[in-house]
């Protein structure tokens, strides 16, 4: 009786809907009126479709800037700090900021920081003597994705401080030793610190790369997918066809994000999981 | 005394100094300055904003903030976030610290199965179930209520939220609990008796992931509901742009009131938040 209250959300919330969404992928429906069976059709022709291509490319983009390159910088800040230099303190707690901070507002920071007339990017720019960078930063289809990635991508706050506290668990002895036998700073880094908090790195780019799939809020807010669908990621495209009343196509794009989601997972533990279990021990 | 190697050492010493002093200046400039620009503009004036970006605000506009209240309905937005994060935050806690006892204590068939199936839970992307989560709430007659993100919230959480309660009280040790069973305790008092109250590190621990979930919270609130009465915070950022019109000097103001008390309660709490971040890591 102590489980009833969780079995029943979770079979209201997801059970039910993961059903729902791919049992209405292969419906021609609006959600009100009879429905017709297609079967796979709505994924063929959102895959057949320009926008539909270029949202899921841009959610790649997005895994592998997120998995990555926000990981890499990550795990790099985490060395140099794990190393206590002056006011590593400061810095982490700085770093670590914008994390407490929600994305919406950080967007519209960020909308304020790109905007063409007022925002402190050109602004900055022509300062320097610089009109010619000068960009409609999120209006123009060359600077638009690139724009709204750097925005998150650069917020390594949250994953450095995991990674960071992974590598102050490394028992000191071990880069004393290393240091005896000669060792510069960068060869510990490779051949202690890298393989030591490796679980750590796959959790974090795991969950990185998952929130590269499920991308929404910065780019709803910065474009809403525009300019010409430039900028626009799956959720932004299922939001739209679901706001249309597209059930079939709109479920569809929720069916494939739920497998590749899976297919991902599935991926990322084959190919850089095997070496964790044996640095587990170790905690 | 070896010249060259001396002078190699020293040169790639100073060239990983610079780069490593970089890199941190770099981070520091990218995530500080945007938030102090920020922080300026919002008592400028919109010439000022215009004509002199990186100065100082000649008057500081404090009617701007006295702008942003009245325009924005901040109030209301942040009262409705308070009770959306704290109601969702104590039933989460109660329903899936209840669930993880069952699970952590209790032997009965497919139990292993089952937990692992709500905990796969968290592999889901929440955002591919907007059509259905839209439905539901509206079978239940919650549309455009507060009650709609309170229990979609809490369901949500409800498998990170079992993970972590369950990897809590699988720590505590049995032996509590037998003792009280000897002293004639209850199913429901070993629960509410000893568990609950040793689970207290957990409960934080899973509570802070929750409600900070619920405060950021934004697809759902745009897409569950409509009437500005049920606006939380994060929704009614998004409609600043609107109701500022070209006010932008205000509604950076807007902003800042939205941030502070983030940023208020991370200034007092930040050693205890990343050293529970950096603890939950090295256990996960």
């Amino acid at each position: 009786m102590f489980l009833s209250p969780a079995l029943i959300l979770f079979a209201l919330y997801f059970v039910y809907p993961l059903g729902f969404v791919f049992a209405t992928s292969t419906l021609d429906w609006n959600g009100i009126s009879n429905a017709r069976f297609v079967g796979l059709r709505n994924y063929l022709d959102n895959f057949q479709s320009r926008t539909f291509q270029i949202s899921i490319r841009n959610n790649f983009i997005w895994v592998a800037s997120l998995g990555f390159v926000q990981i890499s910088l990550a795990a790099l800040v985490a060395m140099i700090l794990a190393r206590q230099p002056r006011g590593w303190r400061f810095f982490r707690t700085v770093y670590f900021l914008p994390n407490v901070i929600s994305q919406v507002a950080i967007a519209m920071m960020w909308a304020a920081l790109y905007n063409a007339e007022y925002g402190a990017i050109n602004q900055f720019l022509e300062l320097l003597g610089l009109e010619h960078l000068t960009h409609n930063w999120l209006g123009e289809i060359g600077t638009a994705l690139p724009s709204i990635l750097i925005q998150q991508v650069f917020y390594i706050g949250y994953f450095m401080i995991i990674i960071l506290a992974s590598i102050m668990s490394i028992p000191e002895s071990y880069y004393s030793a290393a240091q005896i036998d000669g060792a510069n700073v960068l060869q510990q880094e490779i051949h202690i610190t890298l393989p030591m908090i490796r679980p750590i790195l796959v959790t974090a780019m795991t969950l990185a790369m998952a929130y590269g799939l499920r991308h929404f809020e910065a780019t709803f807010l910065l474009t809403n997918g525009g300019p010409a669908h430039r900028t626009s990621v799956l959720g932004i495209q299922l939001y739209k066809m679901f706001s249309a009343l597209d059930y079939g196509h709109a479920n569809a794009i929720g069916g494939t994000l739920v497998i590749i989601g899976l297919v991902l997972i599935a991926v990322i533990r084959s190919t850089l999981g095997r070496h964790a279990d044996a640095s587990d021990m170790t905690q | 005394m070896n010249g060259i190697a001396g002078t190699r050492l020293t040169f790639s010493d100073a060239t990983a100094k610079v780069g490593k002093w970089l890199v941190l200046g770099f981070f520091f400039f990218f995530t500080f300055v945007p938030l102090i620009w920020l922080l300026l503009s919002s008592f400028k004036t919109n010439l000022e904003l215009q004509m002199r970006p990186f100065a100082l605000p000649a008057v500081w506009q404090i009617q701007n903030y006295v702008n942003a209240i009245q325009i924005s309905g901040l109030p209301r937005l942040f009262l409705n976030s308070v009770v959306v994060s704290s109601v969702s935050t104590v039933l989460t806690l109660v329903v899936t610290s209840m669930a993880a006892f069952v699970f952590a204590r209790e032997k009965f068939p497919l139990q292993q199965a089952l937990l692992n199936v709500i905990l796969a839970g968290v592999l889901v992307p929440i955002i591919a179930l907007m059509a259905p989560y839209f439905r539901l709430t509206n079978a239940l007659k919650l549309y455009d209520s507060l009650w709609a993100l309170i229990l979609t919230y809490t369901a949500i959480n409800l498998p990170i939220s079992t993970f972590l309660m369950h990897g809590f009280m699988k720590t505590i040790p049995k032996e509590l609990e037998e003792a009280a069973v000897i002293d004639g305790a209850s199913f429901f008092q070993r629960f509410s008796r000893v568990i609950f109250p040793l689970s207290r590190v957990g409960l934080v621990t899973a509570g802070t992931f929750v409600f900070l979930f619920g405060w950021n919270e934004f697809i759902y609130a745009l897409l569950l509901t409509s009437r500005i009465q049920s606006r939380t915070l994060q929704l009614g950022i998004r409609f600043f742009v609107s109701q500022f019109f070209t006010d932008y000097t205000s509604m950076f103001a807007a902003i800042v009131l939205t941030i502070i008390p983030s940023i208020a309660v991370y200034v007092f709490l930040h050693e205890k938040i990343i050293k529970g971040l950096a603890s939950g890591a090295l256990k996960g």
